[in-house]
C-alpha cells in the first residue's frame, strides 16, 4: 500500500519534470577549461573518446542563465546527442518505468520482510526498519526491466523469471544492509526523513542488523542456485567495502584524484547496479553479449545515479534529500563537483587534502562550487554516462521494457530527491 | 616496503598491552595448547590461514595504519587487534584447525561421479576444504570485530573523547566488513551452492546468537527473564556452535560425502562448540581464592542451572544477599552461594555429556590420526 503511494509521487515528480525541460530548449554553448581524467579501472568516460582524449578542452553546454541561479530546484539539463533519440525518443513510443516494473515489483518489501523473519522480535523490527516501501526501489526497478527485456530479447516472452525477482530481492538487501553500515560509519542520525537504525538502537545492534540481512541475502542467493549469479552477486558486497575503504584516503595529485573518485563511485554505487543487470541477464539468456549489454548499462546508469547525487548535495535543501546538504564536504570527501571547481579555483586543492577540516572550509568550498562549473560540468558527465548507457541497451530487441530503462535514463539525470 | 613497515610498528605497539581476548574461549585448559599443536601437525601446514591475500592487502595495512590512533584510548577495537596478532601467533585458529581434521578424517570422497580427483589433495585434504577452513575464520574474526563496536550514546565524557569512539568504530565496521566480504568472494569460489547456503545460515545463526547477548535496554532484565537450560543451549549453539558445526557439515558437501557423513561431521562440531562453551563457563568457579574478583555472566551455564535447581524465589533472595550497600554486585559472595549447590557440577556433568556426544559421533569414520586428533580435542574439553 505504502509503495502505491510512492509510485504515485515518483510519476508526479517524474511528470513535472518533464514539462520543465520541454520547455528548456534555449542554450548557450561556451567552451571552458576544463581537463578530464580517464579512468581505466572503471572504463573509459563515454562520449569523449570521439572528441580525443589529448584534448583538454572539451565542450560543453550552459543553460539558459536564469536557470543556472537557480541551482536548488532543477538541475541544469541538455538534450541527448541524436545518437538514439530520433529513432527511439519520441515521447509516444517511451513506457513508464514505474507503470511497468510494478506488477513486477507487487508486495515486493513484504516478500523481503518474510525472508528476514526471525523469532527474535526486537532484531526483526531493525531488519525490517528500512523496507517500509518508502525507498525510491529504483535498483529493484532496473532489476525487474532489465530482466525482461533481457528475456524478450532472448526468446520473445517477456514475463519475469521467479529468479529474476529473487535477484532484484537480494540486490535491495545488499543495498539496505550496507545503508545500515555507511551510517554507523558517517554517525548519521537521519536517513529517508527518519532516524537511523544506529540513531535509535545503537551502534552495535545495527551493525549486526546489517550483518544480518546480508545473510539473508546470502542464503536467497543460495537458493537461486545459480554458481554465475553467486559470483557477480558476491563481487558487489566486495566492492562495496573497498569503495568504502577508498574514502578513507585522498590523493595528492588532481589527475588519479579524479580517476579515484570515478573508481569510487563505480565499487560504491554502480557495481551494484551493473552486476544486478548482468545477473539477471545471466537468469534470461546464455548469449555473453547479452551479459555485457546489461551489465554496461547498470554501470553507466549507476555511475550517471551517483555523479547526480553528489550534485544534489550541493543543490537540493535539506528537506528534499532527506537529510542535510553538504554532507559530503562535512564527511571530508571531495566529490565531483569539488573536484572541478578546484580546476578554476586552485584554493580549494588545500581544502581537498585537509578534508575540509579546518573551522570554514565546508562553507568555502561550498561557495566555491556554487560560483565555479563545477554543478554543471558534473551534470554533464553524468549525462554523457547516460548516452552510453542508451546506446548500450538500444543493442537489445526492442521492447516496453527496454524504452522504459532508456526512459529511466532521463529520470536518473532530472531526480530531486 | 614501507607499508610492511608499518605493519610491524603497529603490531609492536599492540602487543605491548596486555591482551584479553582470546580466540575460542575466556580460558583453556593447560594441556590445550598441547592437544592443539599435535593436530596442527596432522593437517600438513600451521594454522594461520588467515590468507595472506587478506593481510596484506591495502585495505587491512590502511586500518593498521588507522588503529595506531587509537592507542591509548579505550575502543575494544584495540583489544580485539591485540588477541587477533596473539593468536596468530600462537595458532589458536581451532575453528579453522577442526574443519581440516574432520576433512582428513572423512577421507577422500566415495562418490565416484563427483569431479574430485583425489591427487589435488594435500595432506588428504582438498583445496577446496583448505579454503572452507579459512572462510570459516574469516566469519569468526569479522564477528570479533564486529562484537567491538561501541555504542556511542553509552559514552561518557570521562570515558574519553567521543571522537576516538567514533573513529574506533568507523575501523571496526570496515575491517569486519572486509573480512566477510573476503568470505563471501571466498564461498562464491567454491561454486558450490550448499555450502553457500550453509554458512550464510550459519552467519545469520551468528547474529542471533550475539544478539541475545546483547545487553537489553532494561538493565535489571537478564536477572528476571527466565532463562532455562533449553534456552541457554539454543542461544549457545547460535553463538558458538553453529559456525564450526556448519563449516564441518559444508566439509563433508565439498568431498561430496553422504548426508549421513555431512550429519556426523556436524554434530561432532555443535557437541564440541557446547562442551568447549561449558567449559569456559566453569572456570570462573574452578579456581580457589585467588580470581575473586572476577565477575561472571549471570547467564553463564553454571549459574542457569543452579537458579533451575535452587528456584526463581530463593535466586532473587540469593541476588538480594550479594548486592552490597551501593547496589553493586558483590561476585565473590555470590560465587560461594552458587559453589555450596549442585549447578557447578551439574555443569560439569553437561559438559561431559557434550564430549562424549562428540566422540560418538566421529566413529563411524575410519580410524586415523586425524580421527585421534579430533577425539583429543572432544577429551581436553572435559579438563576443568
Amino acid at each position: 500500500m505504502n509503495m502505491a503511494i510512492q509510485w504515485r509521487y515518483c510519476r508526479k515528480w517524474f511528470t513535472g519534470t518533464r514539462n520543465l525541460l520541454e520547455a528548456l530548449d534555449f542554450f548557450n554553448g561556451r567552451f571552458i577549461k576544463f581537463s578530464v581524467y580517464f579512468n581505466r579501472g572503471t572504463g573509459p568516460v563515454p562520449g569523449f573518446g570521439k572528441m580525443g582524449l589529448s584534448s583538454k578542452y572539451l565542450f560543453t553546454s550552459y543553460l539558459h542563465s536564469s536557470i543556472l541561479t537557480r541551482h536548488k530546484s532543477r538541475l541544469p539539463y541538455l538534450r541527448f546527442s541524436p545518437v538514439c533519440s530520433n529513432r527511439i525518443h519520441s515521447d509516444a513510443k517511451l513506457q513508464d518505468p514505474f507503470f511497468l516494473a510494478q506488477k513486477d515489483l507487487n508486495n515486493f518489501y513484504d516478500d523481503i520482510r518474510k525472508e528476514l523473519f526471525v523469532s527474535k522480535s526486537e532484531l526483526n523490527s531493525l531488519c525490517d526498519y528500512y523496507f517500509d516501501g518508502t525507498g525510491k526501489a529504483f535498483r529493484p526497478m532496473v532489476a525487474v526491466l532489465m530482466g525482461r527485456a533481457c528475456n524478450i530479447h532472448n526468446n520473445k516472452s517477456g514475463d519475469l523469471l521467479p529468479d529474476q525477482r529473487s535477484v532484484a530481492m537480494i540486490s535491495e538487501m545488499i543495498h539496505t544492509a550496507s545503508l545500515v553500515h555507511d551510517d554507523v560509519i558517517d554517525g548519521s542520525d537521519r536517513r529517508r526523513g527518519k532516524s537511523t537504525i544506529n540513531d535509535v538502537w545503537g551502534e552495535q545492534k545495527a551493525i549486526l542488523a546489517g550483518d544480518f540481512i546480508l545473510s539473508v541475502a546470502s542464503m536467497a542467493l543460495a537458493r537461486i542456485g545459480n554458481d554465475s549469479v553467486v559470483s557477480v552477486l558476491s563481487q558487489v558486497i566486495d566492492d562495496l567495502v573497498r569503495g568504502e575503504f577508498m574514502q578513507l584516503g585522498s590523493k595528492e595529485k588532481e589527475d588519479e584524484r579524479f580517476k579515484h573518485y570515478l573508481e569510487k563511485t563505480f565499487k560504491k554505487t554502480a557495481s551494484l547496479i551493473a552486476n544486478t543487470c548482468k545477473a539477471v541477464s545471466f537468469l534470461g539468456s546464455i548469449d555473453p553479449d547479452v551479459h555485457e549489454i546489461a551489465y554496461q548499462y547498470g554501470r553507466n546508469v549507476g555511475i550517471a545515479f551517483q555523479l547526480v547525487d553528489d550534485v544534489l548535495d550541493f543543490t537540493s535543501c535539506a528537506s528534499q534529500l532527506g537529510k542535510p546538504s553538504a554532507t559530503d564536504l562535512r564527511l571530508g570527501l571531495a566529490t565531483g563537483p569539488v573536484l572541478f571547481a578546484c580546476q578554476q579555483f586552485p584554493e580549494l586543492d588545500a581544502m581537498i587534502m585537509r578534508r575540509f577540516s579546518s573551522r570554514g572550509d565546508v562553507d568555502l568550498a561550498w561557495q566555491y562550487v556554487l560560483e565555479s562549473d563545477g554543478v554543471d560540468q558534473t551534470n554533464f558527465l553524468a549525462q554523457r554516462y547516460c548516452q552510453e548507457a542508451i546506446r548500450q541497451v538500444s543493442l537489445l530487441h526492442p521492447s516496453p521494457e527496454r524504452d522504459a530503462l532508456i526512459r529511466l535514463t532521463e529520470m536518473v539525470l532530472t531526480r530531486d530527491k | 616496503m614501507t607499508l610492511i613497515g608499518c605493519r610491524l610498528s603497529c603490531i609492536g605497539l599492540l602487543n605491548r598491552g596486555q591482551r584479553n581476548i582470546h580466540m575460542f574461549s575466556n580460558t583453556a585448559p593447560s594441556n590445550w595448547n598441547k592437544v592443539v599443536s599435535d593436530a596442527e601437525k596432522i593437517v600438513g601446514y600451521p594454522t594461520s590461514f588467515m590468507s595472506l591475500r587478506c593481510l596484506l592487502s591495502d585495505e587491512l595495512s590502511n586500518v593498521a595504519m588507522h588503529v595506531r590512533k587509537l592507542v591509548g584510548t579505550k575502543h575494544p577495537l584495540l583489544n580485539t587487534a591485540r588477541g587477533f596478532i596473539y593468536d596468530s601467533r600462537n595458532n589458536l585458529q581451532m575453528r579453522g584447525l577442526v574443519v581440516l581434521l574432520m576433512s582428513k578424517a572423512a577421507g577422500p570422497s566415495q562418490n565416484t561421479a563427483s569431479d574430485l580427483i583425489s591427487q589435488d589433495m594435500v595432506c588428504g585434504i582438498y583445496p577446496s576444504q583448505r579454503n572452507l577452513a579459512e572462510i570459516t575464520e574469516l566469519i569468526h574474526t569479522a564477528f570479533l570485530v564486529h562484537r567491538g563496536v561501541v555504542n556511542l550514546k553509552e559514552w561518557t565524557n570521562s570515558d574519553g573523547p567521543l571522537k576516538d569512539m567514533q573513529f574506533g568504530n568507523k575501523m571496526a565496521v570496515l575491517s569486519g566488513d572486509f573480512l566477510l566480504a573476503n568470505a563471501c568472494t571466498g564461498l562464491a569460489q567454491l561454486k558450490n551452492t550448499k555450502v553457500l547456503g550453509l554458512i550464510s545460515s550459519a552467519i545469520g545463526d551468528l547474529v542471533q546468537g550475539i544478539y541475545h547477548e546483547m545487553p537489553n535496554s532494561l538493565e535489571e532484565n537478564s536477572l528476571t527473564e527466565d532463562i532455562n537450560m533449553v534456552t541457554w543451549e539454543e542461544r549457545t549453539f547460535l553463538s558458538h556452535g553453529a559456525l564450526l558445526a556448519k563449516s564441518c557439515q559444508a566439509a563433508m558437501e565439498l568431498a561430496k560425502h553422504d548426508k549421513d557423513a555431512q550429519r556426523l561431521a556436524y554434530e561432532y562440531g555443535k557437541h564440541l562448540s557446547l562442551g568447549h562453551k561449558l567449559n569456559s563457563d566453569l572456570q570462573p568457579f574452578m579456581k580457589s581464592g585467588s580470581a575473586d574478583g572476577e565477575t561472571f555472566s549471570l547467564d553463564s551455564a553454571p549459574v542457569v542451572l543452579h537458579r533451575q535447581i535452587i528456584g526463581q524465589k530463593r535466586w532473587r533472595h540469593q541476588l538480594q544477599q550479594a548486592k552490597t550497600i551501593g547496589r553493586q554486585m558483590d561476585y565473590a559472595k555470590l560465587r560461594s552461594t552458587i559453589k555450596l549447590e549442585g549447578g557447578v557440577t551439574s555443569t560439569m556433568d553437561l559438559c561431559r555429556f557434550h564430549s562424549s556426544k562428540a566422540l560418538e559421533s566421529i566413529q563411524r569414520f575410519p580410524s586415523s590420526k586425524a580421527r585421534s586428533a579430533l577425539e583429543n580435542i572432544a577429551s581436553a574439553v572435559t579438563n576443568f
